[in-house]
């Protein structure tokens, strides 16, 4: 790679070309920017703009069900591309903007625990890692620092660690009636950490609580890389291409990359070359591009001859618990965001009947609408076939009042085992707006993650009757979940079984790289986005000192 | 099917709207926050995906009495009646006489206090969970 600083005009060859404008695909161009490097991104979403976040109007309930609703089949906007679901039991969650699916994230801020490296050694399931939690302990630090993560430390459901940049958020009402029953049954918990810093940071706004967090953040107060680190790499010279939908890498008769063929806001065919590409457009849509990307010398799509490009899909299927309480909660508010969450639970301990755990995480109920739905999908109902009086009528004000201000809602984050059955493919019919093939799922919840999570609803319903909730309602594996797309271009040693090494680098194209979650072997018990960032910056950080010996197109 | 909100779509949508939200339990019924008023025109506008099966519910209902409207729409087409469910409720939660009623005062800021030893610190409840030690598993030694 040249190492010419930045500022790169358009279609002229750069160092490197980032496929995705989302956390890892803005760590990269922060630090590969700042080591003098010239980087395009790009990135088929736009800039979100937080002025048209609805959270301060009085809609925003009904905006949060349609035009804010994590699932791009439902929102169905012409930046998102669809995904065939119909044999997948979990609907896949994302957004397509600078900041990718942050822009809707809760922020909960929970890194991957030391076990989860090491599944294998300790449970003798699925697979170890390439590298330990104490290898990427010094990124992790470092990003936290970046993101203005809020929180206490010394959880001893983690090693001692660096304390975190910003004091932690109020737990409030909510949070303390879940502390309540966690202490009843003398169970783990801890005040919740989050990507929503407690004083201004970074650009950021300091969190006010106003519980929105998952429509995207009116006030500029949760963490998300268009804010914390995209500004710093355009201004190291990084240049972001947005509205660009890349929908093939090309490659060289000596099966190096050369670039990325994209398609601009305006339907012109583009082409960006580069030196090296890097590959961060989460765990659907990087083997999505890269079943995209065959040629006569990767017939089965690019950096696929192990055949694993696409395999082991994991989505965290998630349950439920709301519990209903005689106090009032404020149950509007803030963060949205987790509460407070417990680890009690999220080792294995093989007598419960299937292996590894989950984590937990408190939140509040949410506005009227919120009492029949959790993040725009309504879960909470009579169902189909319900008679018209159970859910309307002198029982809809009963509901109301029962629930409305006096719930707190247990989330239930549980590992998925990676299985090569749970798979993305290219689906034979159906395009995003610019006619390119769209993925297609094959997604089965598993029997251990079926297990898990009704071993866990039961235990979080002791947790909230330990608390003194009048009613309980568990809702089992909600559908609209599929928030951590992860596992479908694994890392690993071996070429054989594996896409990319532990830096990122494709067995197969020595200057291709893949940095999203899309590597990770196993999916851990919780939400990844630290641990996306952490490894990336791990990857990046290898690139810029090993440049000088980068094979190169 | 004709998707104007004109004077008979209020009509029938202000009739069946009481239905499944009548005055009852200290609440107003929907007809008395003006749910079929211009909120009504904004919700639509806000959520098209809305209007057809809004539409076909209230065209399905013409002529009919409004509680057995409600019955026989949610025999027959149930997503029609949760459409015009969710745009009755929807309107009705957004009043501010009905957030007043209820407790809500909307999404708005309340900041902590940044610098304020939490609670659970201060009484010694965190403390509880310190003391019973650390609870993940090492990484194994290689």
């Amino acid at each position: 790679m040249s190492g010419k600083t930045g500022g790169a005009r358009r279609d002229e060859p750069v160092d490197v070309l980032i496929v995705g404008a989302g956390p890892s695909g803005a760590v990269a161009a922060r630090y590969l920017a700042a080591a003098g490097l010239s980087v395009v991104a790009l990135e088929q979403g736009h800039w979100p703009d937080a002025a048209d976040f609805p959270g301060r109007k009085r809609e925003f309930e009904l905006a949060a069900q349609k035009r804010w609703h994590p699932n791009p089949n439902v929102r169905d906007l012409p930046r998102d591309y669809p995904v065939e679901t119909s044999a997948s039991d979990i609907n896949p969650l994302m957004y397509a903007a600078v900041g990718g699916s942050t822009t809707l994230y809760a922020g909960h801020w929970t890194p991957f625990l030391p076990s989860d490296f090491r599944v294998k050694t300790l449970d003798g399931i699925a697979d170890d890692w390439p590298f330990t939690y104490e290898d990427l302990l010094p990124s992790l630090e470092e990003i936290e620092r970046e993101v203005g993560v809020s929180g206490l430390p010394g959880n001893p459901a983690y090693p001692p660690q660096r304390a975190f940049p910003t004091p932690p958020l109020p737990i409030g009402k909510a949070g303390r009636k879940a502390v309540e029953g966690l202490d009843k049954l003398g169970w783990h918990w801890w005040p919740g950490t989050n990507a929503m810093p407690s004083v201004p940071y970074n650009g950021l706004n300091p969190c006010v609580r106003r519980g929105t967090c998952m429509t995207g953040c009116p006030e500029g107060a949760k963490s998300t890389v268009n804010i914390t680190f995209w500004p710093h790499a355009i201004r190291s010279g990084a240049r972001l291409i947005t509205g660009a939908r890349v929908r093939e890498i090309e490659v060289n008769d000596q099966g190096l990359a050369t670039g990325a063929v994209y398609i601009d806001e305006n339907g012109r065919e583009r082409r960006q070359r580069a030196a090296v590409v890097i590959v961060c457009a989460n765990g659907i849509g990087t083997p999505r591009l890269l079943l995209l990307s065959k040629s006569k010398r990767f017939p089965d799509g690019l950096a696929n001859r192990s055949g694993m490009v696409g395999k082991r899909l994991m989505m965290h299927p998630f349950s439920a618990v709301l519990g209903v309480f005689e106090d009032e909660l404020d149950g509007w508010m803030g963060p949205f965001g987790q509460l407070v969450e417990s680890f009690e639970f999220y080792e294995t301990d093989a007598s419960r009947g299937f292996m590894r755990g989950a984590k937990w995480g408190a939140m509040p109920g949410g506005g009227p609408l919120g009492v029949t739905s959790f993040v725009g999908s309504q879960i909470f109902s009579a169902g189909e076939g319900g008679m018209v009086e159970d859910v309307w009528g002198e029982n809809l004000h009963k509901l109301v009042a029962r629930r409305f201000n006096h719930c707190l809602v247990y989330g239930i984050i549980g590992e998925d085992l990676p299985e090569e059955s749970n798979q993305v493919v290219l689906d034979p019919e159906l395009t995003d707006s610019d006619g390119v093939p769209a993925p297609k799922l094959l997604y089965k919840v598993s029997q251990n993650s079926h297990d898990m999570l009704r071993f866990h609803v039961a235990r979080c319903t002791e947790a909230v009757e330990a608390a003194g909730a009048i009613e309980t309602v568990v809702v089992h594996q909600v559908r609209d979940t599929g928030w951590h797309l992860l596992g479908s271009c694994r890392m690993g040693e071996d070429a054989a079984t594996s896409v990319v090494d532990q830096w990122g680098r494709s067995h197969d194209v020595p200057n291709l790289y893949i940095f999203d979650g899309s590597t990770f072997p196993t999916s851990g018990g919780v939400n990844p986005t630290a641990t996306i960032m952490s490894v990336a910056l791990r990857q990046v950080r290898r690139l810029i000192a090993q440049r000088h010996l980068q094979e190169a197109a | 099917m004709s998707t104007a909100i004109d004077g008979g779509v209020r009509a029938a949508f202000r009739a069946i709207a009481d239905v499944l939200i009548p005055a009852a339990e200290g609440m107003p019924a929907a007809s008395e926050v003006d749910v079929h008023g211009p909120v009504l025109d904004r919700i639509i506008g806000l959520r098209p995906d809305l209007a057809e099966r809004f539409f076909r519910g209230i065209g399905a209902i013409a002529g009919l009495p409004p509680e057995t409207a409600a019955v026989q729409l949610n025999a027959a087409d149930p997503q029609a009646l949760a459409a015009i469910g969710l745009v009755a409720s929807a309107a009705y939660y957004m009043q501010p006489r009905v957030r007043e009623l209820i407790g809500y005062p909307g999404q708005e800021k309340r900041p902590g206090n940044p610098d304020e030893t939490p609670e659970y610190v201060a009484n010694g409840m965190l403390q509880q969970v310190l003391d019973r030690g650390p609870i993940f598993k090492p990484t194994p030694k290689a």
